[in-house]
C-alpha cells in the first residue's frame, strides 16, 4: 500500500499547474471532484477493476501544509477563499475546495441520514430506488474505514460541554457526537486541515485507496463543460490552473471516458451541468439547501477556549421537528482569531474590547432544517457571466421566524449552562444576563446585513427521484434521466436538507451507488 | 399591497440611483491620498485602495495596526472571488467615497478619504444601521474583510489569549507506517468489535 506522504509525488497523481502542454486523458470513468462523493466512488470503482480518473480544481495539500494558521488554510482550502456568499450578501458560505473536498476542513461530525428523512424523500420526492435498510452495510463500512466513533462526555471541550450541560439542565435531548478520527490529538484544528492526519478525511483514506487500486488523479484542473451529443457525454473540457488555483496556465485538459461522474458538491455540480447546457428543464440548481445557521455568544467566568479540543462533540435535535415551523438542531462551533473577529459585531475600540473576552466565550449555533416546508423552498444556483456559480437564497418570513425562536433557545441554554452573559451576533447585539429577553430578541433587526446567517452544509440542486419532471438523476443509481453515461454523486442529489451534518450521508449513498455501478459494469 | 408596491419602487429607484453614482466617479472634491500601496495590487483599483485604507484605519484601531497592510490583505483575499465580485467591491468603495450620494442622503460633501476619523466612524456606523440593504451588506463586507486580514496575522493574537499549539506537523506524527500490517491492526483494534 502506498504511503500517505508519497502519494502526491507518485506517477498516478498529475499536477495540472505544472503541465507545459495541453493534455488529453482517457479512462473508463472520469470523476469530477474528490470530496465525500467522488473519493468513495473512485475507490469503489477502481477496486472493481475499472480505470478511473479523478479531476480536481483544488490543490493537493497534505498535513505538512496544514500550519494551523487561518492565513495559510482558509484562502487555499475553501471555495472563494472562504469569502463566498449568497447574491445579496445575506448568507456566508463555508465549503471546502481541495483534494479531499470539504472533508479536509470539516469538523468531523458524523451522522447516518435520519430514517424519517429518507422516508420523506420516498413519499414526497419519489425516491424509490433504495430502501433505508439498504444503506446499513454502507454506513457500517464507512464507520469502519473512517474510524467513526462516539465521543465520551469527558472528551468534550468546554465549548461543547456547556452546550451539553445547558440542554441537560433544561431537559432537552442532547448527545455526544460521532467523529471520524483515529488517534486524535485534540489539536482543535479540523477546520484548517488536520495537522497530524488524525482526521479520517478522504485525503488520507479513500483517495489513497483509489490510487492503490490504480486510479489516477489530476489536480488544479477546473471542469468547464461536458460535451454531449445524442444523450451521451463524449468528453470533459477543463482548464489547468496555476499552483494557487487563481489563474489559468493557458493549457487545457480533455478527458474521454465511457462514464462521467459529477461530484463537485451542491454548488459546483449544478453549475457544471448548467455550463454544459444540461438544465433538466430548469430543475438544475433549484432547491439548493444550506442549513441556514444563526449563532449566539456566551461569556463565562472560566476560560472556554473553543479553539482547543475537538471542535464539535455534542448536538441537540430537541427542536428538529416543529410541525408547521422550521426545525433546527443545536451544535457548538470553534473560533480562531479571524473567524471570531468577523463574528463579533461592530468595529474600532468596542470591537477590540469584545475580542479580549474571546477566550472566555462559547459559540453555539442553531442550524435550520430547510426543504421540508412549501415556503422554505431553498435557494438557486445560476451562472455569473464568467461561468462561476451565483447562489441566491431568499430568507423567507418562516425562516426569520424560526431564527427568532432559535435565538431565544440558544440564549436559554447558554444561561442555563452558567454563562455570565449572552450576546446575539446582530450588528446591534442584544445582551442578556440572568434571563432571556424575549421582547428584545423579537424587536431586534431581523434582516439581511443586520442579522448574520451562515452555512457550512450545502445540499440539493441536482435532486434524485424517479419522476423526471421533478428530479435530475434516477434514485436507483444516480444516473441522469436523459444522459445515459452521466451520474451525479454528491450532496447535490438530496431532495431536501438532511437535518444532520452531511458527510456520512454522502459517504453511505456514494458507496451504495458505486457498488451498484461496479456490479453493472 | 400599496405598501409593498411603494417600497418596491423606492428600493428600485434608490438602487438604480446609487449604482449609477457609484460608477461615475463624480465628486465635488477630489479624493485624498491616505496611504500608498507597498506592493502590486491584484483586485483593487488604485482609487479603491485609498478608500479601503481609510476604512481599515477605523475598523481596526488597535495600537500598531497598519491600515495599508490590512488593505493589501483584503486585496489578496479578493483574488479568490469571481471577477464579478471584484468589480462590485471596487464599485462599493467608489460609492462610499463618492460625495454626491453622500450629499443626497447624509448631507456630507467631502469624499470619505477627506473625512476626520470621527466622521469616518459616523459614516460607517450609518451604513451599518442603514435602512438600505446595499449599505448594510456593503458595510459588513468591508468590516469582515478588514478584520479577517488583521486578525489572521499572529501579531494580533496576544490580547485574545489565543495561542495555537507549536508546530505539530513537522514530524511529531509519523505517517510512514500508515498502511503497514501493524498500522492496520492497530486501526482495526481502535475500531472496536
Amino acid at each position: 500500500m502506498t504511503k500517505l506522504a508519497t502519494i502526491r509525488s507518485s506517477a498516478s497523481v498529475i499536477d495540472g499547474s505544472k503541465q507545459a502542454a495541453s493534455l488529453t486523458l482517457e479512462a473508463d470513468v472520469c470523476i469530477i471532484g474528490t470530496g465525500a462523493g467522488g473519493a468513495w466512488t473512485a475507490a469503489t470503482l477502481a477496486q472493481a477493476g475499472l480505470s478511473v480518473l479523478l479531476v480536481e480544481e483544488g490543490g493537493y495539500y497534505t498535513h505538512a501544509d496544514f500550519t494551523m494558521r487561518e492565513k495559510d488554510s482558509e484562502p487555499r482550502l475553501f471555495q472563494e477563499g472562504m469569502a463566498r456568499a449568497t447574491k445579496d450578501g445575506g448568507i456566508a458560505i463555508m465549503q471546502g475546495k481541495a483534494v479531499g473536498g470539504t472533508t479536509v476542513v470539516n469538523w468531523t461530525t458524523s451522522f447516518r441520514t435520519p430514517e424519517d428523512v429518507v422516508e420523506h424523500w420516498k413519499k414526497r420526492h419519489a425516491v424509490g430506488g433504495f430502501q433505508y435498510a439498504f444503506l446499513f452495510p454502507d454506513y457500517a463500512a464507512t464507520e469502519k474505514r473512517l474510524s467513526i466513533a462516539k465521543v465520551s462526555y469527558g472528551a468534550m471541550n468546554a465549548n461543547n460541554r456547556t452546550l451539553y450541560d445547558g440542554c441537560t439542565k433544561l431537559g432537552w435531548q442532547v448527545d455526544t457526537l460521532k467523529r471520524n478520527v483515529y488517534a486524535c490529538l485534540q489539536t482543535g484544528f479540523c477546520h484548517l486541515g488536520c495537522p497530524v492526519n488524525a482526521k479520517r478525511s478522504m485525503l488520507v483514506t479513500l483517495i489513497p485507496d483509489a490510487i492503490d487500486a490504480g486510479a489516477k488523479l489530476i489536480f488544479r484542473a477546473r471542469a468547464d463543460r461536458l460535451e454531449h451529443e445524442g444523450g451521451e457525454v463524449k468528453m470533459l473540457h477543463a482548464t489547468l490552473l496555476d499552483g494557487e488555483g487563481r489563474t489559468p496556465t493557458g493549457q487545457s485538459l480533455t478527458v474521454k471516458a465511457k462514464r462521467f461522474v459529477v461530484s463537485g458538491g451542491a454548488i459546483n455540480s449544478p453549475a457544471l451541468l448548467l455550463r454544459s447546457g444540461l438544465d433538466s428543464g430548469g430543475l438544475v440548481g433549484r432547491r439548493t439547501f444550506l442549513h441556514p445557521t444563526v449563532g449566539s455568544a456566551a461569556i463565562y467566568d472560566e476560560k472556554v477556549e473553543p479553539f482547543r479540543g475537538a471542535p464539535q462533540s455534542a448536538a441537540s435535535h430537541h427542536f428538529a421537528h416543529r410541525g408547521d415551523d422550521m426545525g433546527f438542531f443545536l451544535e457548538a462551533v470553534p473560533w480562531y482569531p479571524a473567524l471570531a473577529a468577523t463574528a463579533v459585531p461592530g468595529f474600532g475600540a468596542s470591537h477590540a474590547e469584545n475580542m479580549t473576552l474571546a477566550a472566555h466565550t462559547a459559540l453555539h449555533i442553531a442550524i435550520g432544517i430547510d426543504g421540508f416546508h412549501d415556503d422554505v423552498p431553498g435557494g438557486t444556483v445560476t451562472l455569473r457571466p464568467s461561468g462561476a456559480p451565483l447562489i441566491d437564497y431568499p430568507i423567507t418570513p418562516r425562516l426569520w421566524s424560526a431564527f427568532r425562536f432559535a435565538q431565544k433557545r440558544l440564549a436559554e441554554l447558554q444561561l442555563a449552562s452558567g454563562a455570565k452573559s449572552v450576546m446575539t451576533l446582530h450588528e446591534q447585539p442584544i445582551s442578556m444576563t440572568g434571563k432571556v429577553d424575549e421582547a428584545a430578541i423579537d424587536a431586534a433587526r431581523w434582516e439581511i446585513g443586520s442579522a448574520p446567517v451562515f452555512t457550512a452544509h450545502q445540499m440539493g440542486g441536482c435532486p434524485m427521484g424517479d419522476d423526471p419532471k421533478t428530479s435530475v438523476v434516477r434514485s436507483e443509481d444516480l444516473r441522469h434521466h436523459t444522459v445515459k453515461n452521466l451520474h451525479v454523486v454528491d450532496g447535490s442529489v438530496f431532495p431536501t436538507s438532511l437535518g444532520v451534518n452531511p458527510q456520512q450521508s454522502i459517504y453511505g449513498l456514494a458507496r451504495l451507488m458505486a457498488t451498484r455501478l461496479a456490479a453493472a459494469k | 399591497m400599496i405598501g409593498s408596491r411603494r417600497s418596491f419602487l423606492k428600493k428600485g429607484l434608490f438602487g438604480g440611483l446609487v449604482l449609477a453614482l457609484g460608477g461615475t466617479g463624480l465628486a465635488l472634491y477630489p479624493s485624498a491620498q491616505v496611504g500608498a500601496p507597498t506592493g502590486p495590487l491584484f483586485a483593487l483599483q488604485p482609487a479603491s485602495f485609498q478608500v479601503l485604507v481609510a476604512v481599515a484605519s477605523r475598523i481596526v484601531t488597535v495600537a500598531g495596526a497598519d491600515p495599508v497592510a490590512i488593505a493589501h490583505g483584503v486585496d489578496e483575499a479578493l483574488t479568490r472571488v469571481p471577477p464579478e465580485v471584484q468589480v462590485d467591491f471596487n464599485k462599493l468603495l467608489g460609492l462610499l467615497e463618492n460625495a454626491l450620494p453622500g450629499l443626497l442622503l447624509d448631507a456630507r460633501v467631502q469624499p470619505f478619504t477627506r473625512l476626520s476619523p470621527e466622521s469616518r466612524d459616523r459614516v460607517l456606523q450609518g451604513w451599518g444601521a442603514s435602512r438600505f440593504e446595499i449599505r448594510r451588506t456593503g458595510y459588513q463586507a468591508l468590516r469582515k474583510l478588514c478584520l479577517a486580514a488583521y486578525y489572521s496575522e499572529a501579531s494580533s493574537w496576544a490580547p485574545l489569549g489565543y495561542e495555537p499549539p507549536s508546530n505539530l506537523n513537522a514530524g511529531a506524527y509519523d505517517d510512514s507506517k500508515a498502511g503497514t500490517p501493524e498500522w492496520l491492526e492497530a486501526q482495526a483494534k481502535a475500531d472496536g468489535p
